[in-house]
């Protein structure tokens, strides 16, 4: 671990799960010292360095340090408390996954705020991203020698990552499209699911999941 | 970090778009690499994400070539490699994290000209030329503090310095054929730091085997 005892961090973002989560699990993970703040909005915008949220402080020995932009502060905090491996290639094929979701992300608001005819193209496209990505989750799956990990036998970056992207999609985005949680769970194959309620279950979480519910009540027999 | 004898292939169609950062970086590590335009869509189910930039690492003991994608993770591995991004986590995030603001002004361009009504289009024009004048301003007030050299950080050519080359090059060139307006829209704000950026990072002797499609991006701003 590269941080000392004595650090603290602060993660400010809105009081949503958003794009905020793999943070909150990567801290929680790592057992760090963190709290959250939610700033004023959009009082506090012109004391954010990108006027944007999240922001991640870093707070030891005196100093402060600031960090912004959802996935640069998951790399970082993922690299810092040693949850990205530190051979380069095996990085790249964690951090190329969490760029994909990111992509899923921008796919979702793009067919969500469509209209007319490219409401339908935007569909299509949301779709096709979509499948190909939990077919590209389940192929490196189905390479892991755990089941219950994508990469090697230990929670990872790209686990934290991955299951960050589905809580969204399942728990979060219905409060912009109420059917999402349903077209994204009809997509999802019985091993993903397998792999995402692993994960909730590590012991290193333990304590997100004294804030949240779980996910293993939404899937039922009928989704396996 | 690999050895001096890696050689790579970089597959992206023949445009500038979200391969130019690469291309420099892979030109500036002084590697040997070579370009492929895949046929399109026909490669694309050989695309590991579908999509491209992809990146291949040539193997060179017969196992199975390294393949990445997305552009800012290729450009990542290809910095990280040969020491453009610092090995200091917290010096590297700093300079990551604007790469990261570049991806959504550049999402927010593509959105904007794919609107159809006069309304969405003007709502999303606002939210693009927003994000631009706070990416800008955040560029410029790290260009002075580093004492307006025409470096982000430190005295070297960094990931930082040449991925934000890699935007105006498509805001002021790349893009043009998306959007006639866009070049006039943002060179009006350019500041006299990220002109002095571009021209440190174009005459940098790293880049200058690098030939650009787009042509100099100095001269395009000088027109």
């Amino acid at each position: 671990m590269l941080s000392g005892s004595d650090t603290v961090y602060v993660l400010r973002y809105f009081d949503v799960i958003g794009r905020a989560e793999g943070c909150r699990l990567l801290l929680t993970a790592a057992n760090a010292s963190w709290t959250e703040e939610h700033p004023e909005w959009p009082a506090e915008k012109a004391n954010q360095p990108f006027e944007r949220l999240p922001v991640l402080v870093e707070r030891s020995n005196g100093n402060e340090w600031i960090l912004c932009e959802s996935l640069t502060i998951e790399r970082y905090l993922a690299r810092v408390f040693g949850f990205m491996p530190t051979d380069l290639k095996q990085a790249a094929l964690q951090e190329q996954m969490a760029d994909q979701q990111a992509d899923l992300l921008s796919a979702f608001f793009g067919q969500l705020t469509a209209t007319g005819d490219m409401k339908s193209k935007q569909i299509d496209e949301f779709n096709t991203l979509f499948d190909r990505m939990v077919k590209e989750h389940g192929r490196i799956l189905s390479r892991s020698s755990s089941k219950q990990h994508l990469f090697g036998d230990q929670l990872s970056y790209a686990d934290i990552s991955l299951y960050a992207f589905y809580k969204l999609f399942i728990v979060y985005l219905k409060c912009y499209q109420s059917d999402i949680a349903e077209i994204v769970k009809s997509k999802l194959t019985p091993e993903i699911i397998n792999l995402i309620l692993s994960i909730e279950k590590e012991p290193q979480l333990a304590p997100h999941f004294s804030k949240c519910d779980t996910m293993a009540a939404i899937f039922t027999a009928k989704d396996f | 970090m690999s050895p001096s004898n890696a050689s790579y292939t970089l597959r992206y169609f023949d445009a500038i778009g979200l391969a130019e950062s690469s291309r420099i970086l892979l030109t500036a590590a002084g590697v040997e690499w070579t370009e492929e335009h895949p046929e399109w869509p026909q490669e694309k189910p050989n695309q590991p994400h579908g999509r491209m930039p992809v990146l291949v690492e040539k193997s060179t003991d017969g196992s199975p070539d390294f393949v990445i994608c997305e552009s800012s993770n290729v450009e990542r591995y290809i910095a990280r490699t040969y020491g453009f991004l610092p090995a200091d986590l917290k010096q590297a995030a700093l300079q990551e994290q604007l790469r990261d603001l570049i991806s959504d002004v550049i999402s927010l361009f593509f959105t904007q000209i794919q609107c159809k009504g006069e309304e969405d289009k003007a709502e999303f024009q606002t939210k693009f030329d927003g994000l631009l004048e706070t990416l800008i301003n955040v560029q410029t007030k790290l260009l002075k503090d580093n004492g307006n050299t025409g470096r982000l950080f430190g005295d070297k050519l960094s990931y930082a310095d040449i991925i934000t080359y890699g935007l105006y090059i498509n805001l002021l060139v790349g893009f043009v054929k998306f959007n006639a307006d866009i070049a006039d829209n943002v060179k009006s704000k350019l500041t006299p730091e990220i002109v002095k950026l571009i021209s440190t990072v174009e005459t940098d002797p790293l880049v200058e085997k690098h030939k650009s499609r787009g042509g100099s991006l100095v001269a395009a701003i000088s027109a």
